[in-house]
């Protein structure tokens, strides 16, 4: 007999999520390259993708269970379990680490009282250590929830963020330029 | 050939114009004229062979590290059968170093997508796949609305400028993995399953995704291919180094002045680079060493500089490689034990684990330079490293082992003494 | 035809074959670890590591480029290939470990890398002895570990289904149980989680390996990630014994090993039969081996004044021709079992025809909608069609009621039909129910005489599968009456070679005491002074062989081997469809 999770699904996508679903898995020949997109709503929708959203993923795109498993756990950027409202990813590769990586993940430790890859009491902050992001020139610097950018972080720079932070406010798209262009 | 006299070069993949990403400005200044011309121009461009035949001509070497000439890959598909082919576009940019082509997806959408669209024109595909990591959830809401203009103008979709011409383009986005900038495990991803290296043979050329004819080249590379198309391939070939022409987005970055992305011709000397181009060493202090290309490169002490320029040719002279042409520059202060353990942190965390040197190897090499980082490491440690990246080169499916074996045999052959230093004395004879 | 040179010599070879393979079936080895010949490839082990290089061939003039010294020029391939994925193509030149120092150095170092994140596990694993993992480190590996730092430390003893259990440090990831449950039983049940070092094999969180070929991922594992819950160190497999014979649990007849030691049957493997069931078999055939064990009947039983009672073989047989002799040939049902092999139902057989009885009935045993089109059939029974081929009578439910109800006499072969409720204790109230069976069953408790009789583990007999194909086991378990080391088809082990009754690893009360049911027919009839001497399966199925049409040409040598014949089922009344 198949042991059963004794839990109501407590995972539904909406209507909107499930013609956005329609409409990704007309890109492709067949049904499994929407495993990522699908994941990606899932994770936008209910902020993670533990067990009972994979379940859910599978079942929507008629997928096996243990594949969209095998998928889930393969890349970095899905949250297995619920984090913080903001998850902050701050870069310690190559160049950030040469730029003050380190010290800017110390720096945020001490400030948000948690180690790295741990979620703040209150349920706030999650702080992460994480690779190359793509931003060498300006580093160091940190993601916010794995949308926003905010670069060539100082102590004061990440005093405010986590303060506008702990507002509600999230810092906007910080435009950086090429340093040789002028009309940017 | 030009003397590489970048002071006087005018940007052409990132021109210095105002809102250039958004499509009426991008007609504007000449924006899908190469488009036009390949899809109507008959007695220019004859058919998609003539197209393939210029860009092969023009050399453009792949901008994503590999340097292979992109229009000899090109060659490499099969010919059309009726069925679905597919162009991948390698926009993972995950090597550390390197930022350049998230610069592209900001100010210069249009010119990828008319260059991905003469490539799938000149090799018959039908739908082209734009892959973008993960962590660049801005530029893929960029890129999105970029594509989504250039269906409503109808550069994109069925019978492009009234030609018979289809094709349909997509983003797909990745979600945090190194490893699928490889091609085949970029692959795997599109298909919707862990990012696993595919065995070659069979190429993508001929066995792809889902089985079918299907090409990937870099964002960059792509991003040339209308110049190409517009000027000639014998206007490209002038810029720069004559075996690796065209122009390079450089991304420097570490302790410089002035870090950024700077669009520059091919084979400026190294040093131009990082003294004038970048406005030279940070705080006044001395270069150490140089990674030219993305971590993945060999890196070079400050004294193995001397008339090297940025090329693939010049660098390999002195047992290094251009890669990406992301540049990270180590001043004089710089522990190069910390710098090593960390890009064998970041392998050893990339790695797929599919094939067991690299898994079972990355990981070895990490913690060995773990305990020579604490203080507790022995000369025949450096020399055990040596050994094992011996024993994981060349043996694997992808690059990604050779990838991580080199960093640490370059760099602890060429700063062996700094290792050394490191290294607890040995209380036998032989160390 | 096109040639290949392997480690200096020539073979020539026609076909597309993968490298691996060929030198394989060439009786040379190449270690590997991932590659299985009924699954696709996936060369990540990269243990196959061989040096491949082509001859060069002009490509105008199809002449061989020659250098200085007049020798054919070679082309390496510039990295050392896994022979796993290679075809083999004319013109080839490869060198094994046995001809090149590189090769031995790739192959060493593979298995030194293996082996570093890998726990020192062997005394407490179940792999050992059989661990392909052990003995290429033994032959190919590094002396020792120069590994001196941390190793990663994974989840073990994890229950990933009801029968398998993980051990995820154990784990190679060569990922043949993923590819297993995804090409072979097609359930997708199991996937590999995490990425680098930190991976193992798992099931969707929450969810059971409960696959019904589950077990076949223990069997194909290199090492000893995946084992057997029930068979956990039960025995190290150097103490068994191993010998082929055939899954009697249902229809398809899958070749089984049947792993004894001291006579008890502990594990039961599938072993290769291109034409049956290729290297799998269903778990259900596995538990099977308690059958062999436990609630067996030893000595015959006999009801005096409603209890039964142990009796002795002078006793049943005189009994049994009492009661035979003692009633009209018209009260008489003999009936015949799908369970019982081909020898047991001809002997039985041939017995009723001397007593003027040309009848002898059985019944199917099946249960439809089990099988699944793979291994596992509806027909619960191993020798359904061999029943057919003898010639026996099929009967249904309702038939078979209404000839036991006219009947005073039955005499059943192996069955349990008051078990399998075909019919009850009070059909057969009155009359004299004669039961031949191996183990205790509701149906020998209403039994007035039980004869116990060998299993398919204790004689050497055919059976003939649900496509018609007639295959034998061997005897593994000895009884009473067999000696191990007199009947030459036996496997004979350290354990039996050097154990005798005084040692503390024999154990008398292992050996059954019954004999095959033709010896039984062979001492009834002889005691009624009847001509009929059935000595054991080899002489019955050449008799069978040259009296019946059906069995032209069958013999136990031509069975070995063949690997089994195809019989022709056309001449065979089928009452019911049987999968």
């Amino acid at each position: 007999m198949e042991k059963q999770i004794n839990k109501i699904m407590a995972y539904e996508f909406t209507k909107e999520d499930l013609k956005e679903i329609e409409k990704i898995k007309s890109h492709y020949p067949e049904v499994k390259p929407a495993t990522l997109p699908v994941l990606w709503i899932a994770q936008n929708r209910f902020g993670h993708v533990d067990p009972d959203v994979q379940r859910l993923v599978a079942e929507t795109l008629e997928l096996p269970e243990a594949h969209v498993h095998g998928v889930a756990s393969f890349y970095t950027q899905y949250y297995k379990e619920k984090k913080g409202k903001y998850v902050l990813d701050v870069c310690t590769c190559l160049s950030c680490q040469l730029c003050g990586g380190y010290d800017m993940l110390h720096y945020l430790e001490e400030k948000l009282g948690i180690k790295e890859g741990e979620t703040s009491d209150d349920g706030m902050f999650t702080l992460n250590q994480v690779e190359c992001l793509g931003a060498c020139g300006y580093a160091p610097m940190l993601q916010i929830t794995n949308d926003k950018y905010v670069n060539n972080l100082t102590s004061e720079k990440l005093d405010n963020l986590v303060d506008s932070l702990k507002k509600g406010e999230e810092p906007g798209y910080e435009k950086m330029e090429m340093p040789l262009r002028k009309n940017n | 050939m030009s003397t590489v006299d970048w002071k006087k070069y005018e940007p052409v993949l990132i021109p210095d114009i105002k809102d250039l990403h958004k499509i009426d400005v991008y007609e504007k200044n000449g924006g899908y004229q190469a488009l036009k011309s390949i899809l109507t121009d008959k007695k220019k461009w004859a058919d998609p062979k003539s197209v393939v035949n210029e860009v092969k001509d023009a050399n453009i070497r792949g901008r994503g590290g590999a340097g292979f000439n992109a229009g000899l890959k090109w060659s490499f598909m099969p010919p059309a059968d009726g069925g679905p082919r597919y162009l991948a576009c390698n926009g993972d940019e995950s090597e550390p170093g390197t930022f350049k082509d998230r610069k592209i997806f900001e100010f210069n959408p249009h010119l990828f997508i008319e260059g991905a669209l003469i490539a799938a024109y000149a090799m018959e595909i039908t739908t082209i796949y734009v892959y973008i990591r993960g962590e660049y959830l801005t530029y893929i809401k960029m890129m999105e609305k970029a594509i989504q203009d250039a269906y409503d103008k109808g550069y994109i979709g069925k019978n492009i400028v009234d030609s018979s011409f289809s094709v349909d383009f997509y983003v797909h986005s990745g979600a945090g993995a190194y490893i699928c900038g490889e091609e085949t495990s970029m692959l795997e991803s599109l298909e919707g399953k862990r990012g696993y290296p595919r065995v070659k043979p069979p190429f993508p050329a001929q066995k792809g995704l889902w089985g079918r004819p299907t090409t990937i080249n870099n964002i960059e590379t792509l991003s040339h291919v209308p110049a190409v198309i517009n000027r000639g391939s014998a206007w490209f070939k002038n810029i720069g180094s004559p075996t690796h022409p065209g122009p390079i987005l450089y991304g420097i970055s570490g302790h410089v002045n002035k870090p950024g992305v700077y669009e520059l011709p091919s084979g400026i000397p190294v040093l131009d680079l990082i003294n004038e181009v970048a406005g030279g060493i940070r705080n006044g202090k001395k270069l150490k060493a140089v990674i030219p290309g993305g971590s993945s490169t060999p890196i070079l002490r400050a004294d193995q500089l001397e008339g090297i320029t940025m090329d693939a040719d010049s660098l390999r002279t002195v047992g290094s490689m251009l890669g990406t042409a992301g540049m990270v520059v180590m001043d004089e202060d710089t522990d190069m034990i910390d710098v090593l353990w960390r890009i064998a942190h970041f392998y050893h965390h990339e790695s797929c684990g599919q094939c067991t040197p690299c898994r079972e190897g990355t990981g070895w090499l990490e913690k060995i330079l773990l305990k020579i980082k604490n203080g507790e490491g022995e000369v025949r440690d450096l020399d055990l490293l040596l050994d094992v990246t011996t024993q994981m080169e060349g043996r694997t499916i992808c690059a990604l082992a050779d990838a991580a074996a080199w960093p640490v045999r370059f760099t602890i052959n060429r700063f062996r003494d700094e290792f050394e230093a490191r290294c607890k004395k040995s209380v036998h004879a032989i160390a | 035809m096109p040639q290949v040179i392997i480690d200096d010599q020539t073979y020539e070879f026609e076909g597309q074959h993968k490298l691996l393979q060929f030198i394989q079936d060439l009786g040379k080895e190449v270690p590997f670890f991932c590659y299985h010949p009924s699954m696709t490839a996936p060369a990540n082990c990269r243990q196959c590591m061989v040096k491949v290089g082509q001859f060069v061939k002009d490509r105008e003039s199809g002449e061989y480029e020659l250098d200085d010294d007049g020798e054919k020029v070679i082309r390496w391939f510039p990295k050392l290939q896994t022979s796993c994925n290679i075809d083999v193509s004319d013109d080839m030149i490869v060198h094994t470990q046995e001809t090149d120092e590189l090769v031995r150095r790739a192959q060493k170092d593979n298995l030194e890398l293996i082996l570093i994140n890998h726990p020192l596990d062997c005394p407490i694993c179940d792999q050992a002895g059989e661990c392909p993992l052990q003995i290429q480190t033994y032959k190919y590996g590094p002396e020792g570990s120069r590994f001196e730092v941390k190793k990663v430390h994974k989840p073990k003893r994890v229950v990933l289904g009801p029968r398998v259990i993980l051990d995820a440090e154990r784990c190679i990831n060569c990922t043949r149980c993923t590819r297993f449950t995804e090409e072979i039983s097609k359930t997708h049940q199991l996937t590999i989680t995490s990425r680098g070092d930190k991976n193992y094999p798992t099931t969707a969180p929450g969810r059971e390996f409960n696959d019904p070929y589950s077990l076949n991922t223990v069997d194909i594992c290199p090492v000893g990630a995946l084992t057997s819950a029930d068979f956990r160190f039960r025995a190290r497999v150097w103490e068994m014994n191993q010998t082929p014979s055939i899954d009697i649990t249902n229809g398809k007849g899958c070749n089984v090993d049947l792993w004894t030691r001291d006579n008890l049957v502990l594990r039961i493997t599938p072993r290769y039969n291109g034409n049956v069931n290729d290297h799998w078999m269903p778990d259900e055939g596995r538990e099977a081996y308690k059958i062999f064990n436990e609630n067996r009947i030893s000595r015959p039983l006999q009801k005096l004044d409603g209890e039964q009672i142990l009796s002795s073989w002078n006793n049943a047989i005189a009994t049994f021709n009492e009661q035979v002799e003692s009633r009209d040939k018209k009260e008489i049902l003999f009936i015949g079992s799908p369970h019982a092999s081909v020898e047991e139902n001809y002997s039985l057989q041939q017995f009723a025809n001397l007593m003027g009885i040309n009848d002898v009935v059985f019944t199917t045993h099946t249960e439809s909608g089990k099988g699944d089109g793979f291994l596992l059939t509806d027909d619960l029974a191993p020798n359904t069609n061999g029943c057919r081929l003898l010639d026996l009578k099929e009967l249904d439910q309702k038939e078979l009621k209404n000839r036991i109800k006219k009947a005073t006499l039955i005499v059943l072969a192996n069955d349990q039909f008051i078990d399998r409720e075909l019919f009850s204790d009070s059909d057969v109230d009155g009359k004299y129910l004669i039961s031949f069976a191996t183990n205790l069953s509701e149906t020998t408790k209403s039994s007035d005489l039980v004869i116990p009789i060998t299993t398919a583990a204790e004689h050497a007999a055919s059976y003939v599968n649900v496509d018609g194909r007639i295959q034998r086991t061997i005897p593994a378990k000895e009884t009473k009456y067999s000696n191990r080391s007199l009947n030459l088809e036996m496997s004979v082990g350290r354990l039996d070679r050097y154990g005798t009754n005084f040692d503390n690893w024999v154990s008398e009360d292992n050996k059954i005491d019954c004999i095959p049911l033709w010896n039984f027919i062979t001492e009834v009839a002889n005691a009624s002074g009847l001509e009929l001497n059935f000595e054991d399966g080899r002489s019955i199925i050449s008799e069978i062989s040259a009296k019946r049409k059906a069995f032209e040409n069958v013999s136990y040598d031509r069975m070995d081997a063949e690997a089994g014949i195809q019989l022709s089922l056309n001449n065979t009344t089928e009452k019911s469809k049987v999968k």
